[in-house]
């Protein structure tokens, strides 16, 4: 493990961690300690703590928006996730209203692909999106550096952190080092993965069975362990697109409709679901793949309907709820500071 | 010989001259003030309240159809509070002797405009207030202003993507009329801008409407808005003019 890493982990606790190793799994007499994956590093952005604590601040200060109401964390509220916590659309400066439903921040450091197309390729550029969107934060590159220079605290940790004054480039850097931190892999399904085999519920064991097969057919892009392959598809959500999606960007007719496969990671607390938050449960999302989506010419070719029974998909559901972990969204360290 | 050499910068230096690349922005015939009202010939009434955009890939060409091509990209911003007439946008270096034009594209180049913008340098970087988050790559030309609709609201125009890089050609080389002459103490070649031109109908009389929200907000390559981007485009590609004279000499 890269040595300040370790540090890392060692400062920021990581209580759940901690917690299970003082765990015995019964019957085997073995300790139960799921693995945690750490990001990499940009070479142009190494972790250091105190640009993780100058990140941490900035995440919760609202004085980064153009009228000083909305900061990251309006939109990425800990006890969700780091989602909007039960909001289709987040409000941005002037209580304007989002068009898209902001994603969970778990594990967000290892994210190939960043928004809901998947077009930015790294959390140091994808920050400027919110940071400058006229109805998100609304801050233009001169005024953010004004403001945070003119706060005497702020002015000093930049040059402590950067050795450079405040800018939108060393905000999104400093931003970027705090989500690296966002690591959450003390689900029961990563219990059960390490060895507690109680961890989950048969239930759970049997939607897990589900999940990981063709019949389910989930893990075809809720890959890997971030339960994500970063590559945006058409879940046949709409025969018509009101939000076009990839197409956006690319200007492609084959593109509408695509967005970004979400992590699944704690998506029991990110409700509600699809990229404009129009399904409010986890239950009507299995159901809706279970039918096959809506007629759609771009649709995913392995949207079709899967026959699932009543049972099986509250089995998923009972699955995707044991990808919740609370001692992700209690961690005292990824909380708000104490001054902002 | 190596006397020869030792006078070789002096030649050097005969063989370039000054060049400042300048630009007035109009709208129609008039110099653009910020502050003021003006109307698109579809009668909305609107005010500018910035332009920024990036200017590349510059050459002078020559009577041949060669050119004499200028390294380097600025970034030209305009806003309220600072000067819009005689703006110099870029100094070069260039022979002296006769010119037909001059070519220059609005845009970042596409060899450029892929690169992790965390890592590059002004006037490229996150910083330039210029890079598009969602959508890789840099906004080339950004228009943004008020409409006076009830109630007031504002409009931006955010064109980029390497489709709408603008290809500006102020050349003549098949009639006498443009003539640049660039005598060995330099000089400066005036552009127009005429920022008004934007708004200009297209085919079927199609404009840019700003009662429609999403016509307020142009943004990328969105098949929803991209005939109206379209539309700006060809429309800012004859925006440009060389001024009359177009080149004044030191």
């Amino acid at each position: 493990m890269n040595a300040r890493w370790t540090y890392f982990l060692l400062l920021l606790g990581l209580p759940g961690l901690l917690w299970l190793a003082t765990l015995r799994v019964e019957g085997e007499g073995a300790l139960s300690m799921p693995m945690v994956r750490l990001p990499l590093e940009p070479p142009d952005n190494p972790q250091t703590p105190a640009k993780v604590a100058l990140g941490r601040r900035l995440f919760y200060d609202t004085r980064l928006s153009a009228d000083g109401t909305v900061a990251c964390a309006s939109c990425h509220k800990p006890a969700f996730a780091f989602s909007d916590g039960g909001q289709r659309f987040s409000r941005g400066v002037g209580g304007q209203e989002g068009q898209r439903n902001a994603p969970s921040l778990t594990n967000v450091g290892h994210r190939r692909a960043l928004f809901w197309e998947g077009r930015s390729p790294r959390l140091e550029l994808q920050a400027v999106g919110p940071l400058t969107a006229h109805n998100e934060m609304a801050m233009t590159p001169e005024a953010l550096a004004q403001r945070l220079e003119a706060i005497p605290s702020y002015a000093q940790a930049f040059r402590e952190v950067f050795g450079e004054p405040p800018s939108l480039r060393m905000v999104t850097f400093a931003l970027a080092a705090f989500q690296r931190t966002l690591l959450s892999y003390n689900s029961p399904f990563d219990r059960f993965q390490a060895g507690d085999l109680k961890a989950l519920s048969p239930a759970a064991q049997r939607g897990m069975e589900l999940f990981f097969s063709e019949r389910g057919d989930c893990f075809h892009c809720h890959t890997g362990p971030e339960f994500t392959d970063d590559t945006p598809h058409n879940t046949a959500l709409y025969t018509v697109y009101p939000d076009i999606g990839l197409a956006r960007a690319t200007g492609r007719d084959e593109d509408v409709g695509k967005f970004k496969t979400p992590t699944l990671r704690n998506v029991a607390l990110t409700a509600p679901y699809m990229h404009d938050g129009s399904i409010p449960t986890l239950r009507e999302v299995v159901m809706h793949y279970n039918r096959g989506g809506q007629p759609n010419l771009n649709a995913d070719v392995l949207i079709r309907p899967l026959g699932l029974s009543e049972q099986e998909i509250d089995d998923l559901v009972a699955f995707l709820e044991s990808l919740t972990d609370r001692s992700f969204t209690a961690n005292p360290n990824l909380l708000p500071p104490a001054e902002p | 010989m190596q006397r020869w050499l030792l006078l070789w910068p002096l030649f050097a230096l005969a063989l370039a001259a000054p060049v400042e690349l300048k630009l007035n922005l109009r709208v129609g015939g008039q110099p653009l003030q910020f502050g003021q009202t003006y109307q698109t010939p579809q009668k909305q009434r609107y005010q500018i309240d910035l332009l920024k955009f990036y200017l590349s890939e510059v050459a002078l060409v020559r009577p041949d159809g060669s050119e004499v091509r200028v390294p380097g990209l600025v970034l030209a911003e305009f806003k309220p509070g600072g000067p819009t007439q005689g703006v110099t946008l870029m100094r070069f270096e260039a022979p002296p002797g006769t010119y037909r034009g001059i070519r220059f594209n609005v845009g970042v180049p596409r060899e450029l405009n892929h690169l992790d913008a965390a890592t590059q340098s002004p006037p490229l970087g996150v910083n330039s207030g210029m890079y598009w988050a969602w959508n890789p790559g840099y906004i080339f030309f950004k228009l943004e202003g008020r409409a006076f609709l009830e109630p007031e609201r504002r409009w931006v125009i955010h064109m980029g993507t390497d489709a709408f890089r603008i290809p500006v050609r102020l050349q003549d080389l098949q009639t006498p009329r443009l003539v640049l002459n660039l005598p060995g103490r330099g000089g400066s070649i005036l552009l127009n801008l005429d920022v008004g031109a934007a708004f200009l109908p297209g085919p079927g009389g199609a404009f840019l409407d700003w009662r429609q929200e999403e016509l307020r907000q142009l943004h990328g390559l969105s098949p929803q808005t991209r005939a109206f981007m379209g539309l700006v485009y060809q429309n800012l590609i004859q925006a440009f003019s060389l001024a009359s004279p177009p080149l004044q000499s030191r």
